[in-house]
């Protein structure tokens, strides 16, 4: 090995940005980046990359892919800065591809036709966020700058999302057709995934509480919780509606208060259900997995119980607790959507409208913003947990 | 004062602890010392109510310990464990001052408090106090483990095989400081060991136990020069007792003082008046010389000690 490829500011080629970034240029060449469809439900007409957006348009996406492969290969000092600079700049300006695409394709004077987003524009946007992710983990940087590098990309797509040349995007079309409606099924989504989240949290830790208190608690709350996980969830919500009718049959009150066979009510209960069997036992591990060490010395110094749970034992297990309170977010914001089919609204309503009408942008409108939900409850829970971690991570 | 009398421990039908009475003075430094599993720990948490009394009582300065309540009892005892059970969340500061933080003292005094003990257990609060519990090297950590247990100046120390977990030179170093700090605070000390040597250090008296009974309690040396059964006499090492006993007799004792403390030559080697004949004779054999020079703590030299005079002692 010469001493070029050895000096220590020099990082070794990267195979994962180099693989990604290859199978990228690979895909967007052979897949169709856009379609153009005359209108809502008709099948369109598929363009590859070259064919969609020109010569200079592909050009310039060959030469960002190609400057990522050779980046990742070639001995170069400040690799990951230019590799950072070079796919967050891609990303932020991905959108521009699919408004270049409109510009040179869409028939004028022909108001139902719409473009859509090819499965190799999916592929550029998947690829790329790897890269993305590889680099962000090859950098070692804090949270400060991912926050920033995403806030930027993200910016930058509202920005060109709310700019003119994308309205036609069959995507932006189906917002532009009931943005009432997706407000109110944002607010939805968000009030019965974290309504289920908090109240089952409440109730996984009085029961985690219970169970340590008594030995006798431990063993069925745990089969219970982990029999109500293994129900199919479409199960659950229908199971619902019967017991909930005749409820609320009986009780007129309940009616009063919203509470129906169907809507809300049983998409809450069986969310909740759900929730229980990770919350519990994290919070009951957690809680338990205190080395008796520690409560020892505590109690030997002189603290009571009391004492000893506030001060040691829950800000040593708030850390694992977060995290199960973290994937119970993540399921019933995707539970959520299921949620729909017995009407309690929510993105759902789209995704299964979208099929009922065989309107797949429709669908997407409903599942793009699921997962930007869940990914966005990933990172913030995941900041959470990391910010209760009991020290600076050493050694 | 700690009176044990008749304290009996049993976990169900086993009797880990039998009817021991035992009496620990004030300042006293009390050992006990055992193979694992005869009842020294028991013993020792039944003092600080972390175990009940099966039978018999505990009296501390004459009150019975079962009728204080158990939280305001262990505030006045330090407690001291093997692998420190400091609090990986707190720093090291928050970990001192936990016992007067109990206590609500106000915070200036909590903090001049911390920098007192950091300071008296060898830790410069500068470089030590913002540190969390993984960032300590061992023997730091059981320094802060015994500066909490002091922390709130508590009259009775507890410590339960608190170097157990520590290697040789560090327990040795943490074994004369805590005879160091014993000089400045004269805490009545229940020390539980299986370490027959730490224990002949560090004791005033010596009590050792075997299957839940105390088999003899008395000083390190008659513990030494009169076991009182072959259990004893294996544990003290039969053949070892005569350089054991030297261990325990400082050079100041037997040596020849000058008229006037003199000031040494320039590389002149010898012994401290505070080390033991042990080592005063390890270092005449090893320099192959009848006599040593011995200093006093200030460097100066007071007198001499002779290979003569060590062998005349006898052990």
């Amino acid at each position: 090995m010469s001493s070029t490829w050895s000096t220590s500011d020099l990082s070794p080629p990267n195979r994962v940005v180099s693989v990604l970034a290859l199978s990228a240029l690979v895909l967007v060449w052979v897949l169709n980046l856009g379609t153009i469809l005359p209108n809502r439900i008709v099948p369109g007409t598929g363009h590859g990359l070259l064919s969609a957006i020109g010569w200079p348009g592909a050009m310039l996406v060959t030469a960002a892919l190609s400057g990522c492969l050779l980046i990742a290969l070639l001995p170069l000092r400040f690799r990951y800065v230019s590799l950072l600079i070079l796919v967050s700049a891609s990303l932020a300006t991905l959108p521009l591809l699919l408004e270049v695409f409109a510009a040179r394709h869409l028939p004028e004077n022909s108001p139902y036709a719409r473009s859509s987003i090819g499965s190799g524009f999916w592929c550029l946007l998947f690829f790329l966020s790897l890269m993305l992710i590889e680099i962000f983990g090859r950098l070692g940087s804090g949270r400060g700058l991912q926050l920033i590098v995403v806030a930027v990309i993200c910016g930058s797509w509202v920005w060109l999302f709310q700019g003119d040349g994308l309205e036609s995007l069959s995507l932006v079309r189906e917002f532009n057709a009931r943005p009432d409606k997706f407000e109110q099924a944002l607010w939805t989504h968000l009030a019965l995934a974290l309504g289920a989240v908090t109240i089952s949290a409440g109730l996984a830790f009085v029961l985690a509480l219970q169970m340590i208190r008594s030995v006798a608690w431990r063993r069925p709350v745990l089969s219970v919780v982990s029999f109500l996980q293994t129900i199919p969830s479409l199960a659950v919500f229908g199971l619902l509606i019967a017991p909930l009718s005749a409820l609320v049959e009986a009780y007129p009150v309940l009616q009063a208060l919203g509470i129906r066979g169907i809507g809300w009510a049983p998409a809450m209960l069986a969310l909740v259900a759900y929730s229980l069997l990770p919350m519990v036992r994290n919070t009951y591990v957690a809680l338990t997995e205190v080395p008796e060490s520690l409560a020892d010395a505590g109690r030997g110094m002189g603290m009571n119980e009391r004492q000893l749970f506030f001060r040691l034992k829950l800000p040593l297990a708030l850390p694992v607790i977060v995290e199960g309170v973290r994937i119970t977010t993540i399921q019933a914001i995707g539970l959520t959507a299921v949620a729909a089919l017995i009407g309690a609204g929510g993105f759902g309503s789209f995704i299964f409208q979208g099929l009922g009408q065989a309107a797949m942008d429709l669908v997407l409108l409903g599942a793009l913003p699921t997962i930007a939900l869940a990914l966005l409850a990933d990172a913030l829970l995941s900041m959470l947990a990391a910010s209760l971690r009991p020290t600076p991570a050493t050694a | 004062m700690i009176e044990l009398k008749n304290v009996t421990c049993r976990f169900g039908t086993s009797v880990a602890v039998d009817r021991i009475s035992l009496t620990i003075e004030t300042g006293e430094v009390c050992v006990l010392v055992g193979s694992s599993g005869c009842g020294k720990s028991t013993t020792l948490r039944m003092v600080n109510r972390l175990l009940p009394l099966s039978a018999g009582e505990i009296l501390v300065d004459g009150e019975n310990i079962t009728t204080m309540n158990p939280e305001q009892l262990r505030l006045n005892m330090g407690y001291v464990i093997q692998g420190t059970g400091l609090f990986p969340h707190w720093t090291v500061a928050r970990n001192v001052a936990m016992v007067p933080e109990l206590l609500k003292w106000p915070r200036q005094r909590i903090d001049e408090r911390v920098q007192e003990l950091l300071t008296l257990l060898g830790l410069d609060p500068a470089i030590h106090a913002e540190k969390y519990p993984q960032q300590l090297s061992g023997g730091q950590a059981q320094r802060v483990g015994v500066a909490r247990a002091l922390a709130a100046d508590p009259n009775i120390l507890l410590m339960d095989e608190p170097f157990g977990a520590l290697d040789a030179i560090t327990r040795e170093n943490l074994q004369l400081e805590m005879l160091r700090i014993q000089r400045q605070v004269r805490k009545t000390t229940v020390f539980v060991t299986h370490d027959i040597d730490e224990a002949l250090k560090l004791a005033t008296r010596i009590a050792v136990m075997d299957q839940g009974r105390i088999i003899q309690h008395d000083t390190p040396e008659n513990i030494l020069r009169r076991p009182a059964s072959d259990f004893v006499e294996s544990l003290v090492g039969k053949q070892d007792r005569g350089l054991k006993l030297m261990s325990l007799r400082r050079v100041g004792d037997l040596m020849q003082r000058y008229p006037q403390a003199a000031i040494p030559e320039p590389g002149e080697e010898g012994v401290q008046e505070d080390d033991s004949l042990r080592l005063a004779l390890s270092v005449m054999l090893w320099q192959d010389s009848g006599e040593l020079p011995v200093f006093n703590g200030d460097g100066a030299k007071t007198g001499v000690v002779t290979r003569e005079r060590i062998f005349q002692a006898g052990a």
